[in-house]
């Protein structure tokens, strides 16, 4: 189980998280929403351990994140990439050491991001932004890591093509049982995913609450504007 | 004065990725360009600004990712004066100021380097580039994809009180159809590098004739979870 617990981190003089507690159970999922800048990419890379807390504790089953193997989608679909490599040997990078490599899982994944072997024969900048946004999860998932650290990971793409790509994550991880940490603006997905969401303004977590709660009475003025602001964006509608 | 291109089209490695489009823009139009993700939007989009550029056409670009319009060597404070420049718009500090701080990233350190600033506030410095002259067109490729939804419902607003009434029209590629129904006129869909539809909004996400179109509409909610 992921811990953070009390964890403050400091950038200069400001402070980009501040006291900040939550878990994560294995199978679990956890939005994090709030502001551009409110430190939810700081909080990833704390996760991770490339930032060292300046108070606070995170840990994995008791050890340090990185034990436990975790896989990051990135915001920026492309920088996931080096430029110079085909995409396949790119995606299979963290199973390049398995003998023999996961073709089974590769073959289902690839089907449900509808990614084609062409695809996968060309390099990152020779992909749509959304297509690269899908070779980046299929590169997270392939190892079946038990924690998933998910940054904007539907940003760039089509409203069916999110909601399967939902589905299938959604598919493997009640399968899998790994962790997700999704960071995300979308609160129609967090609400129709996540089993918690934490609003994060300023470093700190104004409230963590079950999605339906927040939709239905966010607690505080953040959380009500966040919230008023996606329903004006039409994240809530009804299909016609 | 109307913007028109014809038999724009693109071929990469032998596939050809744009089929032969055609496309009028009216003086203060909005536009909205949607699709599935790998239709072609993007590649439309740029052979749209490639040809009204030749024509010598003023129009700027907000790129669906931040990185294509900012080069990671160079501090934003040279972004800025080079479209100052490129835009043959007179140095203003109060200009930029004023944009700066609606787009609410005046807070931001303009001596760093792109990557010194978090992805959603270089995507409203590129956005604020793109005010600086009058252009004829502009064109936003997912401008609000790294935005929560209070600032890009601050932006869309911003955008559309900067351009009111100035002539500038607008194509808006989005994955985000509800976005789109609020703030565009008319509705383009594009399948396979071809646009397979175009209607006023209102009729476009009432009646949807195309498969594509139906399953962009279909799937608008995250309430009805598909599958
Ligand atoms: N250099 C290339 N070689 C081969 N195919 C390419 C190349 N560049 C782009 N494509 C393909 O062209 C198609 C259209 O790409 P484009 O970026 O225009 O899509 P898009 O509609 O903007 O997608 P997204 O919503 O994912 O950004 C995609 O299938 C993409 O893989
Ligand atoms: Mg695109």
């Amino acid at each position: 189980m992921l811990r953070v617990e009390s964890v403050s981190v400091r950038r200069g003089r400001t402070m980009t998280l501040e006291d900040v507690s939550l878990s994560l159970e294995p199978g679990r999922t956890l939005a994090v929403v709030g502001e551009s800048g409110a430190g939810k990419s700081t909080l990833i890379a704390a996760v991770l351990g490339f930032l060292r807390p300046w108070r606070g504790e995170i840990s994995w089953a008791g050890a340090p994140v990185r034990d436990c193997a975790p896989s990051l989608v990135m915001q920026e679909p492309r920088a996931a990439f080096n430029p110079t490599l085909t995409l396949r040997r790119s995606v299979m990078e963290p199973v390049a050491a398995r003998r023999p490599p996961p073709l089974d899982r590769m073959e289902r994944l690839c089907r449900g991001l509808e990614l084609t072997h062409d695809l996968l024969d060309r390099r990152p900048l020779e992909v749509s932004i959304g297509q690269a946004q899908r070779l980046g999860l299929l590169r997270a998932l392939i190892a079946a890591p038990p924690l998933v650290l998910f940054d904007e990971p539907l940003s760039a793409l089509d409203a069916f093509t999110q909601k399967r790509t939902a589905r299938l994550i959604a598919d493997l991880q009640a399968e899998e049982g790994f962790a997700a940490l999704i960071v995300t603006h979308d609160l129609g997905y967090a609400c129709a995913y996540a089993d918690d969401i934490a609003v994060l303004r300023s470093g700190r977590i104004e409230e963590l609450t079950r999605p339906k709660d927040f939709i239905a009475s966010p607690r505080t003025a953040y959380g009500r504007k966040l919230r008023d602001a996606a329903v004006a964006l039409g994240a809530f509608e009804r299909a016609a | 004065m109307t913007l028109s291109v014809s038999g724009l089209g693109a071929v990469r490695s032998g596939r050809t990725i744009l089929h032969p489009t055609s496309l009028e823009i009216a003086s203060g139009d909005r536009i909205g360009l949607v699709g599935a993700s790998g239709s072609g939007k993007s590649t439309l989009g740029h052979a749209l600004i490639d040809d009204l550029r030749a024509q010598g056409r003023g129009v700027a670009h907000v790129p669906q990712s931040p990185d294509e319009a900012l080069d990671p060597l160079r501090s934003l404070e040279f972004h800025w004066n080079e479209a100052e420049l490129a835009l043959k718009a007179p140095p203003d500090a109060d200009r930029r100021k004023r944009l700066l701080s609606a787009l609410k990233i005046a807070g931001g350190d303009l001596g760093k380097r792109p990557w010194g600033w978090s992805r959603g506030m270089q995507q409203r410095f590129v956005i604020a580039m793109a005010l600086i002259g009058s252009p004829e067109l502009i064109v936003l490729d997912e401008p609000t994809s790294a935005l929560d939804p209070v600032i890009a419902a601050d932006t869309m607003d911003l955008l559309e009180s900067h351009l009111n009434g100035t002539g500038t029209a607008t194509l808006l590629i989005t994955h985000d159809l509800g976005l789109a129904a609020r703030r565009v006129s008319r509705l383009m869909v594009m399948d396979e590098g071809r646009v397979v539809e175009a209607a006023s909004t209102q009729d476009l996400l009432e009646c949807p004739r195309t498969g594509a179109a139906k399953s962009l509409c279909a799937h608008r909610s995250w309430l009805a979870v598909p599958c």
